[in-house]
This record gives structure tokens, sequence and C-alpha cells, in this order.
């Protein structure tokens, strides 16, 4: 078996307004559009992830929340109704996934060998969360790649935001070797918005784009700025910045999906391709990409 | 009187799917202990406050007829899954919607097949309402609303059930003190992770078996800070706005460790 390789991380967020706008035949709710700057985006990350060919997505979800351990889809098939606890108007979502059952036993393994809390999660009835489905929708509509679906412990809330991404740090590392030993050629999917400032109000309709905008001028720069910086590659001053973002942004990447994506990647010094950026309900969403083959850091099928 | 009875509970799953567990089972049976309780009170619809359904835009009522489902616990799916079977009262949901609106909180009722029912919720309903007997009142914890705004909210439930001609039970659902293990431990052995935490839980049961509501709000927002006491103690707001603000003693049926947090069962006397 060759080794594995993780071929592209994506920053790919999950509001549930996505699929709304977009009216896939999953979801019950309807609408007349809207996001359309974000449903494009992905548009552009779909193409992308068509080129790369791999053979699983891994999604890192702050929505699928756990306080023992780091947990991990276990049950190769998961399907069901997922409906949106916050915008349940907006994301009632039929779904049915695959999963990638030995890379997520292997993954669980290694971070505990890593010295984390780890857990497979094996309950048949099991809910996924719609972070993860939203993300996995919104960058793989066939449903047809096999996933790993990975919880967000709650250790960045519990314990302080550097010790908590301090573990996501350790899962990523765990999650790369996982990888290597597997052969599989994976790509990894960070769940995350970037400033989490809202509104608390919905518009009447909720599509109506002349109500979206940023909530918080302040947070606004911020995304302006760590975006900057990603699409310089400058990966380290990011990661510099990133409590300080958290804090002042309330950005979701706090949860950890970012941290556990890039420590995978070995945190490259590379220049992230923004396939584009707008807000829902006023918080701060980019579509982004780190296309390693592109950039001679893995090999191409 | 339209509260007929009053209850603080767990919302954590581990009593009722591992009972077997002594700290746990305990919880348990001081669960079934307060669940006798509220039927002897003879209430017509139960209320529900949780902290575990939680609230982002909206105060949320739930106002489907009747739930019936499986749920599996997000931390604790490998204890099994949680079945419920729910019956609304919709009429005094409804009513509260209208009327947490008109009292400028921003509400909304929530009818939707499969909107996911959260596991406090669904234990309080097993423990307390086991045959379904009675219909419950089910809102949720908005993260943003505060410990008044969510006294408002309990007084405003009561106030339209008073409308309605309801007899009605108040049930907050959350923990005490909120440190926990982080890791695998024996469950056996389970304790309150934290002395400190241990003792502020002990004082604030102690000032509510003496119905001394002057001194708990006082020390309420240092114990939710000190203890990282489930979101902020507000079930417990809201069980006080419930009972208009003051009661006269407590009861507890039960307390002890869900896997280092603090959970204890408590009935309130009124009046």
């Amino acid at each position: 078996m060759s080794k594995g390789e993780i071929i592209a991380g994506f920053l790919a967020p999950h509001p549930p307004h996505l699929v709304y706008g977009e009216n896939p035949e999953q979801n019950e709710a309807k609408s007349q559009g809207g996001w359309e700057q974000l449903r494009w985006a992905y548009e552009r990350a779909r193409a992308s992830l068509e080129e790369l060919k791999p053979d699983v997505l891994l999604v890192h979800s702050p929505h699928w929340i756990t306080q023992q351990g780091h947990h991990f889809l276990g049950v190769e098939h998961l399907s069901g109704k997922s409906v949106d606890p916050i915008f349940p108007n907006l994301f009632r979502y039929n779904f049915e996934l695959k999963v990638d059952v030995e890379l997520a036993e292997a993954c669980c393994a290694i971070g505990a060998e890593m010295g984390l809390t780890t857990k497979m999660m094996l309950n048949p009835n099991f809910r996924v969360d719609y972070g993860t489905i939203t993300t996995l929708h919104m960058i793989r509509p066939q449903w047809d790649i096999p996933v790993v679906g990975i919880s967000a412990n709650n250790s960045p809330y519990y314990l302080t935001t550097e010790e908590g991404l301090e573990e996501m740090d350790i899962l990523g590392k765990a999650t790369r070797k996982a990888i290597e030993d597997s052969g599989r050629r994976a790509v990894l999917l960070a769940s995350n918005t970037l400033c989490h400032y809202h509104f608390s109000e919905e518009p009447v309709p909720p599509e109506d784009m002349a109500q979206e905008h940023p909530q918080n001028y302040e947070g606004y720069l911020w995304d302006m700025r760590m975006i900057e910086l990603l699409r310089q590659g400058k990966t380290g001053e990011v990661f510099e910045l990133l409590p300080q973002f958290i804090n002042e942004a309330f950005a979701e990447v706090k949860s950890g999906a970012f941290t556990w994506m890039f420590s995978a990647m070995q945190y490259p010094e590379l220049a992230g391709e923004l396939h584009g950026y707008g807000t829902v309900i006023g918080t701060g969403n980019a579509v982004m990409e780190w296309n390693l083959i592109k950039a001679g850091l893995a090999q191409a099928a | 009187m339209t509260v007929v009875s009053a209850f603080l509970i767990p919302g954590s799953p581990l009593p009722f799917v591992q009972r077997d567990n002594p700290p746990w089972g305990k919880i348990a049976d001081a669960l079934d202990t307060a669940g006798k309780a509220l039927t002897a009170s003879q209430p017509d619809t139960i209320i529900v406050y949780s902290t575990q359904w939680i609230a982002v835009l909206d105060q949320l009522w739930q106002t489907k007829p009747h739930l019936k489902d499986i749920h599996v616990d997000e931390n604790w799916h490998e204890y099994g899954d949680l079945p419920f079977d729910i019956k609304i009262d919709t009429d005094l949901a409804e009513a509260a919607v209208v009327a947490t609106n008109e009292a400028g909180i921003k509400s909304k009722g929530v009818n939707y097949d499969k909107f996911p029912i959260d596991t406090g919720t669904i234990i309080a309903a097993n423990f307390l309402n086991p045959e379904n007997k009675l219909p419950l009142v089910i809102t949720a914890n908005n993260v943003y609303h505060d410990w008044q705004m969510t006294e408002q909210l309990g007084r405003i439930a009561v106030a339209e059930a008073e409308k309605l001609h309801r007899k009605v039970a108040i049930v907050g659902v959350g923990g005490m003190s909120g440190s926990i293990y982080r890791q695998v431990i024996n469950i056996a052995d389970d304790k309150i992770a934290s002395d400190e935490e241990d003792k502020w839980n002990r004082k604030i049961l102690s000032l509510m078996e003496k119905g001394d509501v002057k001194t708990l709000l006082n020390e309420c927002p240092k114990y939710a800070s000190e203890a990282k006491v489930d979101m902020g103690f507000k079930h417990f707001a809201f069980i006080l706005g419930a009972m208009g603000g003051d009661f006269s003693s407590a009861t507890v049926h039960g307390y002890g460790p869900l896997y280092g947090s603090g959970a204890a069962v408590l009935e309130f006397q009124l009046g």
C-alpha cells in the first residue's frame, strides 16, 4: 500500500442558509435563492474537488460538541432528516452518507496514542449534526465520497483558547498520521465561520439580500486582515494572531476545525485560494482552498 | 394557586441510561421521587425550561402537538437511545409565544417533524412524566438572555397558565457545578470533580433548603462564575420567576456527581 496523503484542505463554513438558497431536493424548505456569492464560491470549490479526486473527505464540525474527548463517526451508513435547531425554517435536510470507518478508527486510535481522549460513535440511530451535513453538501452534493466526521471537543471553551487549540493541533497530527498509514488521498474540511457576530432577528423573507451585510465592522476588518494573510501564505502570522482574532471577532475558528486542518497539513506557508467571501445573518464566511498538489506538496492521482 | 409544584433537576442522560451505577443510581432514585411528588401535586401541565435546548435568535416554544422519536446524546451515545413520547399543551405554548412577544421578548413557536428535542427535556419527561399522562410546555434557553429576562419568561408562562385556568408544575432542567472529568473514569468512583465547587453546591442547596431567597440572589452570580454552573444557573432563574420570586423552603431529593459535574434534584415548597 502506498503512503496516504492529504491533498487539500478547505475552509468550508456551514451556514444552513447556503443549502436553503440552493434549493436541493433533499431540503424541505424552499427559497428564492440568496447568498449567491458564497454559493458561487462553493461552486468553484466543488470544481476543484472534482479534479482532486479524493478517496475520503474529513470534516470537523463545531455543531457536534463533545465534552469527553474527540469523537469520530463510526457507523458505515448513516441516514435521516437533519433539522437545524436554530434555523428549522430553513434547514430540514434528508441525508444519507457513507463513513470511512477504517480511517475513522485509525484517527481515533492514533489520537489516543498521542494522549487525547478519543471515542468512536457506534450508535446507528445517531443524528449527524447540521454543520457536518451542510459543509458536506456544499462541497460535494453528490454524496459519493466516504467521509470521516469528527466532533468538536469543547476544550477551547472549557479550558483556555490556547490550551484547547493545542488539543486540536494534536488531533491534526493524529489525523495526518492516520491518513498516511491508510494509503488514502484525503481532503480536509474545516467547517468554520470567521467573525461570528450575528443579527438577532431574521429578515422576512430570510433570503432578502437587501438586509445582508456584516453585523460588526471591526469583525469584518478582522476577517479581511486574516484572509489577506492567508492569501499571502503567511500561515505563521495567522496563527500568532489567532487568539486575538478569536477574542475580538468572536470567531468560530475557536472551536478548533481551522487549527486541526492546518496542523494536519503541517502549517504550510502556502497561499490559500479564496473562492469567495460573504456574510450570512451578519457572520463572516470565507470559502478557501489550500491545494497541496498544485503546491507540489502532494502527488496528483 | 396556578403553580402547584416546582423542581430543579439535572439534564444529563447518565442517571437514565446507567442507573445501575451507584453514584448515578442515587440521582435516578431522586428523580423517581420527584416524579411521584409532581404527580401528587396534580398539575394539568408541566412547564419545562431546559438549558440544553439552545436558542440564539428568538425565544422558542415547542408547538408540535405530539413528539415521539428516539434521540441519541451527542456525547453519551455509547449508552444507547433516549426514546421519548411527549404531548404538548399547545394552547398554553401558543399563548406564551404571544405574551412573550407582547412583553418585548421576540418569540416564536416551532412545529417541525424531526426537530431535535434536547436530552435535558427528554430526561425530564421520562423521569417526571413516564407514562406521558400530562402535556408539557417546553421552552428554550436563549444564550443571549440574562437572569432577569429568564425570570421574566417564567413569570409570563405562569401568568398565561393562570389565564387558561391551568394548574402547572415547573421544571428547570440543568446542572449545578460544571467541572467535569475530561478523561475516561471508572464510573463507579464518580465524584464532584472540584472540592471547591462541591462546597459551593452544598452552600447553595442549604440556602434553598432554608428558603433564603435574598441571600441566594446575592450569591448566585458568584456561584455561577466560581463553580462554572451550567448556563449561569438560568434554569433556577426560570423556576424562581415562575414561583413569583419566592419560595418557603426546598427539599433536596438527591445530590451527587455526574462525570464530575454537580447534579441536584430539588423540590421547592411554595409560598
